[in-house]
């Protein structure tokens, strides 16, 4: 009885790591928090978008180069007049439920998007408040969809692709119960819904019915063949405990590896390290109403004594470009004016401050622990305009509570992270307005914002060049913040995974991701 | 009412005004720190327009005593209303986590306490012995190492290097009973050794002074053998104190463990409580504490119950 209890223990004890909830079909990736929801673009994170677009598509998606690409749409035509989108939708598309897409789909899917009472992250950009005003939506016949709109945007299809705009996916009616409140994404995504267990994990399973376009895999176009019956995002907040578990094999991808493992991974042959410029932007900004720091010379002379790239180098690991562009470095609109790095210039730098009239009061730079790099480049900051006679002190406060100061425009200095914004003009929107209806905004020019708005009605590639690379110069003049550098997204997989490839936007794809036979 | 039942009553009448001024204190404490939920889940593009919306949708824009007043009248039905975060009511997601933090805590309590009361004991018994040092220094030892190291510490080497333990995730006992021990197995080992540290510290000095009572002496002198001396007469008496201290305990673990919470990655209160702080979620924040409070004062309600069983002169009082 008592060898018979020993055995069976001795079974149960040597199990796996996993076993009970990981089978060799199921691919686990890594979240470092639960998702919100699973309602595209609507109650939301960028963990949640990262989830809930393996489930929806919508008419059309970003690329790997943060352009835009047709996805539920085979051709999208703009009028002469840049007012009307023709959209036409691809045929054998097919929603999880086995419904055909329609264009009666999209309206359904739009219409709700628009309820103001659902607070759809983007409704902003397309009522009229901000980007553009949708004053219409149409179906031409089953397959054919038009938007028309009261003036050009040059940013329409780009902010339809947007990730926190849900990617304005479209889904099924019977994503919605009877009562008329979100159930379930009913998409025509690689993978469907099977399990959210909060706080735990979510279980997706393959769609077999899935179309997938020819070609290769392209940011959230191209191809998006669903190559593993199942998909797991473990929820595992601590990093420690995520190293844990990828070297232990509880997960097989985790998409945000900390720097300062990155030496580790490197050396260990049973994994396979990537590194991805993401597109988010690191800086100190600067309160310019501040009594002291009102004073651009001022604000030029932190930056003169700044080292940027041994700054980057050193939190990095050498893996991030440094950059004092707010255009992140991997846009397509990134040209010389923006890759301008000026050197370290010390002297230069105490001359500006003396002329300034710089007495030596105390800076306060405002910084967070939550995130890590924040921390640690307030640290280096003050360290290196220390040696320009600076007095820079920093206050460490939490992520809720600095976001706070941030909107409130309640800062001398403070170290801040942006998330990515794929369009130049977007990248100058979130830092450049009036500082009296919005005190978040850092850059409070008036002749800057007028250029702004130009960029985003333009639409030729030149044109809009040419507008950024003024814009990039009036910026560093009045130098409202130091943009350091856009994070580096690495990712981590496991030997026995195959295909998997981090992006810009560092959301995790999980198709055309495949594990070895016998892994 | 007179007798236990009317003890109990009384005493959980005089939670009422107890757990009211903890709802008010949480109530008003939680929103004097700086940020906003509103902000928290819009991000740093978020526009006045939409700040006010999301405000205005779970009712963030009306004056605090109107929210305290309707939250209350909530309360009274027994609805601690939704989660900000992801809409999910608070009510059924606290018992959800609770099942996990509970699991965890009464397995490591009673583990603890099987291994210190007796060490405790022992130690005392041979006092200033080589295995007096040995218990008293292992228990400091065990007390002083911070939870979450010696989780780690656990973790890499069953999980990481022996591979003999799952690293992440949790089973109901539900679902499966060997599987959820498995799982559960490295975090009740950690939370089990630093409480018998703990314990096993007051089991010593509590056996050490009823050791020194005359009516031990008398035992001995009666011609008792040592092991009935102590287990008849040192154990009952000594453990009493002990009990205060393991409803103590208890109380404060069932809290929330969240620190082994989050280093194991399991879905309990205290990881619950610390991500509703970090993201300024209200509902959530004052539903925990409430809830945390309630179990308090109920722990301690059983441990007062319960002290009779080894304190007769308790009872009589």
């Amino acid at each position: 009885m008592t060898r018979k209890l020993i055995a069976a223990l001795a079974v149960a004890l040597s199990l796996p790591a996993g076993a009970a909830v990981a089978q060799q079909d199921t691919l686990r990736l890594r979240l470092n928090a639960d998702i919100r929801s699973t309602d595209p673009g609507l109650n939301r994170d960028a963990n949640t978008d990262a989830v809930v677009l393996h489930m929806v598509e919508g008419l059309v998606a970003y690329r790997e180069d943060a352009s835009v690409a047709p996805m539920l749409a085979k051709s999208v035509e703009v009028s002469p007049d840049g007012r009307t989108y023709t959209f036409a939708l691809r045929d054998g598309v097919s929603f999880h439920n086995g419904a055909p897409l329609t264009a009666d789909d999209v309206l359904f899917a739009w219409k709700r998007y628009t309820t103001p009472a659902n607070n759809w992250r983007c409704l902003p950009e397309v009522d009229g408040r901000g980007l553009t005003k949708v004053v219409d939506v149409a179906a031409k016949d089953a397959k054919t969809v038009v938007f028309t709109l009261e003036k050009p945007s040059a940013l329409f299809l780009t902010l339809l692709a947007r990730t926190d705009c849900g990617g304005t996916g479209i889904y099924h009616r019977a994503s919605l119960d009877a009562d008329g409140k979100w159930k379930e994404p009913v998409g025509t995504g690689p993978f469907k819904l099977a399990e959210w267990k909060r706080a735990q994990y979510i279980d997706l399973v393959r769609n077999d019915a899935y179309t997938a376009l020819p070609g290769e895999r392209d940011g959230h176009a191209g191809n998006k063949a669903p190559l593993v019956p199942k998909l797991r995002f473990v929820i595992i907040p601590d990093a420690s405990a995520a190293k844990a578990a990828l070297l232990s094999g509880g997960i097989d991808i985790n998409p945000d590896i900390v720097n300062a493992d990155i030496a580790e991974y490197k050396a260990r042959k049973d994994l396979t390290l990537q590194t991805k410029q993401a597109m988010d932007i690191q800086a100190v900004l600067f309160q310019t109403r501040d009594p002291l720091l009102k004073d651009a010379r001022l604000r030029r002379a932190i930056a003169m004594s700044l080292d940027v790239p041994q700054i980057v180098e050193t939190i990095t690991e050498g893996e991030s470009k440094p950059s004092l562009s707010i255009i992140p470095v991997p846009s397509g609109f990134y040209g010389q004016a923006q890759a301008q790095m000026p050197k370290r210039d010390v002297a230069g730098a105490k001359k500006l401050l003396a002329e300034a009239g710089y007495k030596g009061e105390t800076i306060k730079l405002l910084a967070t622990k939550r995130y890590p790099s924040l921390f640690d480049f307030a640290v280096l900051t003050q360290a290196m305009a220390q040696e320009a006679g600076l007095r820079i002190e920093i206050e460490v406060l939490d992520w809720a509570t600095l976001l706070d100061r941030y909107t409130k425009g309640d800062y001398q200095a403070m170290a801040f992270t942006y998330s990515s914004r794929l369009d130049p003009s977007l990248s100058f929107e979130m830092i450049s307005g009036d500082k009296d209806k919005q005190p978040r905004k850092v850059w409070d020019n008036a002749e800057a914002r007028e250029l702004m708005t130009r960029s985003m009605e333009v639409t030729d590639k030149a044109q809009r060049q040419a507008i950024f690379d003024e814009l990039e110069a009036r910026f560093r003049a009045d130098m409202p913040m130091i943009v350091l550098y856009s994070s580096v997204e690495t990712s981590a997989a496991r030997s026995n995974v195959q295909g998997y490839a981090g992006w810009a936007l560092g959301q995790p794809r999980a198709w055309g991701v495949s594990l070895k036979p016998g892994s | 009412m007179h007798g236990p039942l009317g003890y109990v009553g009384k005493r959980l009448l005089w939670t009422l005004p107890t757990l009211l001024l903890v709802g008010f204190t949480v109530f008003v404490m939680v929103r004097l720190i700086p940020g906003d939920p509103a902000l928290v889940i819009l991000g740093d593009a978020a526009t006045p327009d939409q700040i006010a919306g999301l405000k205005a949708q779970y009712g963030l824009d009306r004056p605090i005593l109107v929210q305290f007043g309707l939250w209350l009248g909530r309360l009274a039905q027994g609805d601690l209303g939704v989660a900000i975060t992801d809409g999910q009511p608070v009510l059924p997601l606290l018992w959800e986590r609770f099942q996990v933090t509970a699991a965890i805590v009464f397995l490591a309590v009673g583990l603890a306490v099987l291994i210190a009361v007796p060490a405790g004991l022992l130690a005392a018994w041979k006092q200033n012995s080589g295995l007096d040092i040995a218990v008293v220094t292992t228990a400091t030892l065990l007390l002083s190492i911070p939870s979450f190291w010696l989780g780690l510490i656990l973790l890499l080497v069953f999980g990481l290097k022996l591979g003999w333990v799952p690293v992440i995730g949790y089973v109901p006992f539900g679902q499966s009973p060997t599987q959820a021990l498995l799982y559960i197995l490295l975090p009740v080992v950690t939370l089990t050794l630093i409480e018998a540290g703990v314990l096993t510290r007051m089991a010593r000095a509590s056996a050490i002074e009823v050791l020194r009572l005359e009516y031990v002496m008398h035992a001995r002198a009666k011609g008792l053998r040592e092991r009935r001396v102590l287990l008849r007469h040192v154990l009952p008496n000594a453990f009493a104190p002990t009990w205060t201290v393991i409803g103590l305990v208890l109380g404060n673990l069932l809290g929330g463990i969240a620190v082994l919470e989050t280093v194991f990655t399991l879905p309990g209160l205290g990881r619950l409580l610390v991500d509703a702080i970090f993201a300024r979620d209200y509902p959530v924040v004052q539903g925990c504490l409430l809830f945390t409070a309630l179990i308090y004062v109920l722990v301690n309600l059983i441990v007062d119950l319960c002290y009779p069983l080894f304190d007769p002169r308790v009872a009589a009082s």
